[in-house]
């Protein structure tokens, strides 16, 4: 059984509004991450230098950058995962913190993104998400009943019993969010994102991304990692691997999810995100409690005895190293002990 | 309908100003009854849904957020006093909240 579960964002934020929540060591760790980020994909610091697809992409990445800092500080202070989940994308930064891919790899996803939204443009496809606040994604799916269809509208994740993304094409999408207001949505909206991650389209247009997941050589995780496709722990590489290739085109359930883990034992879920962004849209039952990055800041966070559930042999146990590399930034190593 | 008393529509006041104030991190005495809470306490419907379910909570009502969306179609929250207003009606007519 676990105890104690990460959650992963991924993106979503602005980055402006995560960085601003990092206390200056964090930040410095930060515009170390994000420097040394950059000057592996060859992207100028300055943000207008990029090209609009590539600011796009590096929009996506910051978030990432922010959560591995946020991620590391955890580990520092003593509070380790027995299980991660990663919310859409945050399947990829989960992946590399729980030691299934390089950092760089997240890198090389990320920015792999960038001919989608070539092909996406070209091809004159017209893709968006939006969030519909105040349904379940039960009352949703028998609200869209009849007046979508599969082709053009899915929902693309249930993420609490308020909390529902839709993706598909442009029109749908709009046409959904008018609906759902009319229907008493407390808020609907388009996200205007020119594209549509979990819709099955995804298939065939973001396929460099694809191809990057399929490529990359994983590891086991040191912990499990809940799958919010399949709702069951993943354990080895190749589970992480397909769950990576399948997260772009695959429709979610992080509110099932959720649940699992519950089932499975957990009691406490941190939100890796530096401003709380999981636990708002997310729920868990009352005997269970999310606590956020400044939760754990501000000292209302206490460790509870920590019992991992042991996934590799009885003489390994999972240590975190932390090592200061030669240009004075931290990194930190996952090891079997 | 549930009987509201000067003592409770107080109480509600204070709990949803106690909230706005912690969560938008602003100063209680900052926030008045003509203040928006999205343009000027950065509000968000997030926020505004984990304040309908501790109001659940702590009045032990049985409300469909539908209800309260198709309220706030007509009655947009505009002010902290349409907010106060609509969580005392809330605590009145539950899901019929619409009809009012």
């Amino acid at each position: 059984m676990y105890n104690r579960a990460f959650l992963f964002n991924g993106i979503g934020s602005k980055p402006e509004k995560l960085v601003e929540k990092l206390p200056p060591e964090l930040r410095n760790k930060y515009d170390f991450y994000r420097r040394e980020a950059f000057s592996r994909l060859g992207l100028p610091m300055d943000m207008n230098e990029l090209s609009r697809h590539q600011a796009q992409a590096a929009e996506w990445l910051l978030p990432f950058i922010c959560d591995r800092v946020v991620f590391e500080y955890y580990i520092e202070q003593g509070i380790t995962p027995d299980i991660g989940i990663g919310y859409s994308s945050g399947i990829v930064i989960a992946s590399a913190c729980l030691g299934s891919i390089r950092h760089e790899d997240t890198q090389r996803i990320i920015m792999a993104h960038c001919s989608m939204l070539q092909k996406v443009e070209e091809s004159g496809e017209k893709l968006d998400m939006g969030v519909i606040i105040g349904f379940s994604y039960d009352e949703l799916k028998e609200l869209f009943k009849d007046k979508f269809s599969p082709d053009e509208l899915i929902i693309g994740s249930g993420n609490s019993s308020f909390h529902v993304m839709v993706c598909g094409k442009s029109e749908a999408v709009a046409r959904a969010v008018d609906y759902c207001t009319e229907e008493g949505a407390i808020k609907a909206f388009v996200m205007k994102t020119g594209t549509a991650f979990h819709y099955p389209v995804m298939k065939d247009l973001d396929t460099e991304s694809i191809e990057v997941c399929k490529s990359l050589e994983y590891k086991d995780p040191v912990c499990p990692l809940m799958s919010v496709f399949d709702i069951a722990p993943l354990e080895t590489a190749e589970q992480v691997r397909r769950e990576n290739i399948i997260n772009v085109y695959t429709p979610m359930r992080w509110d099932l999810a959720l649940k699992k883990l519950e089932e499975l034992g957990v009691k406490e879920f941190i939100d890796t995100s530096a401003n709380g962004a999981i636990k708002k849209f997310s729920r868990v039952s009352r005997k269970c409690k999310i606590y956020t990055f400044e939760d754990i800041l501000s000292g209302n966070y206490k460790p509870h005895t920590h019992s991992a559930k042991k996934t590799k042999p009885d003489n390994a146990a999972l240590t975190y190293t932390n090592s200061q590399n030669s240009n004075g930034g931290y990194y930190y190593e996952r090891n079997y002990r | 309908m549930r009987e509201i008393t000067d003592e409770i529509r107080q109480e509600i006041k204070d709990m949803i100003f106690d909230y706005y104030a912690e969560e938008c991190e602003v100063d209680k005495s900052e926030i008045t009854m003509e203040s928006n809470p999205t343009e000027d306490l950065g509000s968000d419907s997030l926020m505004f849904v984990e304040l309908i379910e501790m109001t659940a909570d702590k009045y032990d009502l049985d409300i469909k957020l539908q209800s309260i969306g198709k309220y706030m179609l007509k009655t947009p929250m505009d002010t902290m006093a349409d907010v106060v207003d609509m969580f005392c009606k809330i605590y009145q007519y539950g899901n019929d909240v619409v009809d009012q």
